[in-house]
């Protein structure tokens, strides 16, 4: 379970805080959808859950964020970075080493992982993304999809109980995306993987994450049901942040008509709704 | 340039070299060059190099080295050949000592500049890294700094060129610009470039940090770095050629 109560954060040569009071409780086993629009904060929530902050990244902090019941302020940066892995939204400096295989090894074996099963969890990372025959390249020869599948693999192989991810689909195709967004999905229901990731593709949110906040200006606007939240689509939309078409569609349809329609979230119910309005 | 520090991956005698191998080597070439002051030795210093290169398989890299300090080579040989006195004169005011002792600093700046290059070309930076913990025993930190530097000079290099590219595209001549010139267009881009550099390497820190880069020990390393009978063989060679640059 991750508790955020009232963090505030600004940044050590920073003017403005980048969080203003944010509280967010996470359940074990949640998928939660961050969204919101060029520095709102969406990062920064990201480092503080990861301990970076106020570990690494120091400032102007209040409040407070507890991990499984640690608080993160107290608890060293490597225990929490046990329980909490980041994929970072720029690949370039998140990647290490100049080999993939070296990548993928850097926290494998500093976590201690034992020596007979590191080319197992190698691989099998590698396999989850889809990228075995990547191993032995070097990053500078791979294109931006590809280090960033290396830098999301490389976190997957350490195996973590909760999952970070910030804009990992940035440079990714459609295709790929939506790859990614199916293996998180499977680690979330299978292994019970707590998954929070911001995302600027709302549709794929919207599809897979369970709940989603959406940030402005470093304060969380709007937190909930996926469902919740895009009923309050005038909110976002004002906040810069795109709802999905069949929902704007099923607002439009609301305003037009004059009475209010349920809020579409998928194309199924955009369907629905449409076949019941034309009887 | 860009590439001129990166990896070349394979699987020759010298790639298969333990990393610190491959870094002696490169320290004893260089002391060699300036050990000696005899030309011959200093040529079969250079085939050494040569050798070095097509032994790896990276003619091409070897090549491009070449290639590169072609311009500062020529510069130097000629500012030595003009400002030399002593000798009989050859042409002008170039004499035959002036030719040797030119020849000679041009050789020792090749040679010089040849091994390390070439090292870098055929080891994995994380396999030295690996190597100078586990068999030198040097404190982990200093050998991520050293990785890290050399990682990041591509980087660098790669930014700068995005960069010029952007402003060639709004008009200012980079792309035509020469010399003295072109230093003074590119000096004003370096404030910039080293305040993203900075905010880069930082975030490479903390993605360091939370992979647990403050647990990491001298046995973390999986792979594992014995000297085996091709190392024994070039520390004969080693041996063999600082013997040689001393005593010729
Ligand atoms: N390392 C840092 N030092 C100082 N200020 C920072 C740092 N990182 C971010 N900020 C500032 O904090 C604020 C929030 O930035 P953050 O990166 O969290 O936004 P974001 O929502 O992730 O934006 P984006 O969509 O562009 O990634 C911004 O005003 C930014 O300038
Ligand atoms: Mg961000």
């Amino acid at each position: 379970m991750i508790c955020i109560q009232d963090l505030s954060f600004t940044y050590k040569n920073g003017t403005e805080p980048a969080l203003r009071e944010v509280s967010l409780t996470l359940p074990d086993g949640d998928f939660l959808g961050v969204i919101g629009p060029a520095g709102a904060g969406k990062t920064t929530l990201t480092r503080a859950i990861a301990g970076m902050i106020p570990h690494h990244y120091t400032g102007d902090y209040y409040g407070s964020v507890t991990v499984n019941g640690l608080d993160t302020v107290e608890t060293p940066l490597d225990q929490i970075s046990r329980l909490v892995g980041t994929v970072f939204q720029d690949v370039e400096s998140q990647i290490i080493s100049p080999v993939v295989e070296d990548e993928m090894l850097y926290g494998l074996e500093n976590f201690g992982v034992p020596r007979a099963e590191i080319p197992r969890r190698l691989e099998e990372a590698l396999g989850m993304v889809g990228i075995a025959d990547l191993r032995e390249r070097s990053i500078a020869s791979l294109s931006g999809g590809q280090r960033q599948k290396v830098a999301i693999a490389s976190i997957l192989a350490l195996k973590p109980q909760i999952l970070v991810l910030d804009e990992p689909t940035g440079e990714l195709d459609p295709r790929s995306s939506r790859q990614i967004f199916t293996l998180l999905r499977k680690l979330n229901e299978e292994q019970g993987i707590t998954v929070i990731i911001v995302e600027q593709k709302i549709m794929l949110l919207c599809e897979f994450a369970r709940h989603l906040a959406v940030l402005n200006e470093g304060r969380v606007m709007r937190q909930g049901e996926v469902r919740e939240v895009l009923a309050h689509a005038e909110d976002l939309e004002a906040a810069g942040v795109n709802c999905p078409r069949v929902t704007t569609y099923s607002r439009a349809l609301s305003a037009r008509l004059g009475e209010r329609q349920p809020v579409c979230v998928d194309l199924d119910e955009a369907e629905a709704l449409t076949r019941r309005l034309m009887k | 340039m860009n590439n001129l520090f990166e990896y070349v991956p394979g699987n020759s005698f010298i790639h298969r070299l333990n990393p610190i191998t491959k870094l002696l080597l490169t320290v004893v070439i260089c002391v060699a060059a300036f050990v000696t002051d005899r030309l011959p030795v200093l040529l079969g210093l250079l085939a050494v190099n040569l050798l070095f290169g097509l032994i790896a398989g990276v003619a091409g890299r070897t090549w491009n080295i070449l290639r590169g300090l072609l311009k500062i080579a020529v510069f130097l040989f000629l500012l030595q050949a003009l400002l030399y006195r002593g000798g009989n004169p050859v042409f002008w005011i170039i004499t035959d000592q002036g030719l040797l002792t030119a020849g000679k600093v041009v050789l020792r700046l090749v040679v010089v500049c040849m091994p390390l290059t070439l090292a870098l070309a055929v080891t994995r930076i994380s396999d030295l890294t690996n190597a100078l913990t586990q068999v030198l025993h040097v404190p982990y930190p200093y050998a991520f700094t050293l990785a890290a530097t050399i990682r990041f000079i591509p980087q660098f290099v790669e930014e700068m060129n995005g960069i010029m590219e952007a402003q060639t595209a709004r008009g200012i001549p980079f792309d035509t610009a020469r010399g003295l010139k072109k230093f003074s267009m590119i000096v004003p881009l370096c404030a910039p470039l080293l305040i993203s550099s900075v905010r880069k390497t930082d975030q490479t820190a903390a993605a360091a940090e939370v992979r647990g880069f403050r647990l990491r020990t001298r046995d973390s390393a999986y792979k594992r770095y014995p000297f085996s009978a091709g190392d024994f063989a070039v520390f004969a060679c080693c041996a063999a050629i600082l013997a040689g640059a001393i005593l010729l």
